[in-house]
């Protein structure tokens, strides 16, 4: 195989090797972490709005009606999916064996999605929102959104169709899998819904949000774990074949499963039981991933040790277990009576995209940036407590959340106590929340300095 | 066929949309074709079938109203859904009366839905002619003068623009009452 370097590297690079450019990668991958920080702040405001519900009430915009879509859409699309995209143009490149198709589009692409995100800052605290979860942003920057992503798609699937190895490793095929369900996910979610009314529109807005983190968020996160954790600990994949029946049962299961999220709710019967059925379903495409990684790091597991990016990359393996075993769960008829609507579900939610998505999205950052640069990562013991940070703040926020949300969920099922009090028996819950968040936002602190020190910073010695 | 989109890029692109339209055009498309209640509205006459009533579209000012209400996000805290469990028709009753079950007849005209994920407050659904004007407007001056220990915002720019704030209150009063459940039609005004 041909040697590939990024063209920071390029001076030591033997004749004849491949020089990445990266440029993509780079703005994609910068302007990510940085709104990874700054989101983080609106994070942090709304989990102490539960605790003094009169803090910063004085402005329409700054309200917790406004701040919440803005911490949805901006961790969600101005971090995850940025960065998931930034290192999308850093592997795929490499696995093809190829230069990226259009460095010159890929810039035009970055330029764009900044433009998006910082207008849907504008447009969300202004209240200019849609209504509907997930899908807040206002037409014409759904627009913007599409043109991106078609911008994204063009460049990833000509590099993809030069590659010079003909087998497609996993991940090509997630990335893959991932742009193309997007698009139409996206469409479903933004624009279809504008054409239907009541329940016929909950039922495409639920089948956007549920895939698109089912479709969307998992084949990219998937394709960043498959690529970065072989990489990062010197091991071959375990099982080809297992990654194989990963892919197609998670292309195949997960867009059925929306209706799940108005169980019990104004929405017919059968449409409930068949979420429910294809929920139980999703058990299989998860095991064969986590099974697949799980056997990859089998004698390997003494690496954790001395390297952040796979500690993150195996924590967010196990949350990503965790997270969809709940799901399938608390799809269950009598286990959703009692968790849906409460608290659980921020738990819930949270785990998938900060503890699984975001953990694999941050270590392939810390795996790439210093690369990409051509330096040493700016402070190892730094980036170690950024893990442990987002790791104990996580655990706390996941756990506390579900406690809680059963409990309420328990009291809400006592019709004999007012609904003022299950708020009350909160208030604990919320605190620890709150301080929980305080842990993982130092976290994101660190993780955000220790990126841009390493990529901005003075140059230091190369990484080896 | 799966071997074969290993090679070969198209083969993975096509079979991956084909398995993907598969269940999403049996879960989007079908549904409102065969359910004729998520397009009807609806209208019961007859007290032996159950709760009469009518939806009709909403006014021009609770249209106002309801704009707000999505401005505002209330829906991230607020769901308007009855669901068929007793935890919700008990607690979302009012005077001894359990809230009807909500149907999907009842929210033909909305646009956006407002059905909500979660209850940070309580539900909305039936929420329409239980507290009256003036219990609205100190509650959203700040409503824990109202309801101690509540975590609402308080939304004083609201309650100051009386036209904002007859808008958001004609909207209330009229959620869930397209379905009569009121045996005594005492509404609050």
């Amino acid at each position: 195989m041909q040697p590939q370097f990024s063209k920071a590297e390029a001076a030591n690079a033997p004749a004849g090797a491949i020089i990445h450019e990266d440029a993509t990668a780079k703005w994609f991958l910068v302007s990510s972490v940085a709104y990874f920080f700054i989101v983080g702040i609106i994070a942090v405001i709304i989990a102490a709005k539960f605790v003094w519900p009169d803090l910063m009430g004085t402005m329409s915009w700054l309200t917790y009606g406004r701040l919440r879509p803005l911490h949805v859409n901006g961790m969600l699309f101005g971090w995850l999916l940025a960065a998931d995209m930034g290192l999308a143009y850093y592997v795929i490149p490499r696995l093809c064996g190829v230069k990226l198709w259009s460095e010159k589009l890929g810039l035009a692409t970055a330029a764009l999605w900044n433009v998006i995100i910082l207008g849907a800052v504008v447009t969300l605290l202004a209240g200019l929102n849609q209504g509907w979860e997930y899908a807040e942003l206002p037409w014409y920057l759904d627009i913007l959104v599409v043109v991106a992503w078609i911008m994204f798609g063009i460049n990833i699937f000509m590099t993809v169709a030069n590659r010079k190895y003909q087998a497609m490793y996993v991940t090509i095929w997630y990335i893959m899998g991932c742009i193309l369900w997007t698009a139409f996910v996206y469409l479903t979610g933004n624009f279809a819904t504008l054409f239907a009314t009541g329940t016929n529109q909950a039922n495409l807005n639920w089948m956007y949000v549920h895939n698109a983190v089912g479709l969307i968020f998992t084949p990219i996160g998937l394709a960043i774990a498959y690529y970065f954790i072989p990489r990062a600990s010197s091991t071959p994949l375990h099982s080809h074949k297992l990654s194989m029946v990963g892919f197609w049962s998670l292309a195949f299961v997960y867009v059925w499963t929306g209706a799940h999220h108005m169980l019990h709710g104004p929405i017919s019967q059968w449409l409930q039981t068949i979420s429910i059925a294809f929920s139980l379903m999703l058990l299989i495409p998860v095991w064969a991933v986590v099974y697949n990684l799980f056997a990859t790091m089998k004698g390997q597991w003494h690496q954790l040790r001395e390297s952040v990016p796979l500690k993150f990359l195996m924590s967010g393996v196990v949350f990503y277990l965790l997270t969809c075993f709940q799901g399938p769960m608390h799809s269950l008829r009598t286990v959703n009576a009692i968790v849906s609507k409460t608290d659980w579900i921020p738990g819930h939610a949270h785990m998938a995209v900060l503890g699984c998505f975001s953990f694999f999205a941050i270590a392939g950052t810390y795996y790439a940036v210093p690369r990409i640069w051509n330096k040493a990562l700016h402070s190892d013991s730094l980036a170690n407590w950024s893990y442990w940070m987002l790791m104990i703040g996580g655990l706390g926020f996941f756990t506390t959340l579900w406690l809680g949300g059963f409990w309420q969920g328990w009291q809400w099922n006592n019709v004999s106590i007012p609904f003022i009090d299950t708020v009350i028996a909160l208030k604990p819950i919320w605190i620890v929340r709150f301080v929980s968040g305080l842990m993982m936002f130092t976290g994101i602190v660190l993780f955000a300095y220790n990126i841009l020190a390493t990529a901005l910073g003075n140059p230091e010695e190369a990484a080896v | 066929m799966f071997k074969k989109a290993d090679n070969n890029a198209l083969w993975a692109i096509g079979l991956s949309l084909v398995l993907f339209f598969i269940g999403g055009i049996i879960t989007t498309v079908v549904p409102p074709l065969v359910d004729t209640s998520w397009s009807k509205p609806f209208e019961n006459r007859d007290p032996a079938k159950g709760v009469t009533g009518k939806l009709v579209p909403l006014n021009e000012q609770q249209k106002k109203g309801r704009a707000i209400y999505v401005r505002e996000g209330c829906w991230y805290c607020h769901t308007q859904q009855i669901r068929t469990l007793l935890a919700d028709t008990k607690r979302y009753g009012w005077r001894g009366v359990d809230a009807p079950i909500s149907t999907p007849d009842e929210f033909v005209y909305d646009d956006p839905h407002m059905f909500g994920t979660k209850r940070t407050g309580p539900d909305l659904a039936r929420v329409g002619g239980k507290y009256d004007t003036q219990w609205h407007r100190t509650h959203f001056r700040n409503p824990r003068d109202l309801v101690k220990g509540s975590i609402m915002p308080a939304y004083p720019w609201i309650v100051n623009n009386p036209e904002e704030f007859n808008a958001l209150v004609a909207y209330l009063q009229n959620l869930g009452r397209s379905k009569d459940w009121r045996p005594a039609n005492d509404y609050e005004k």
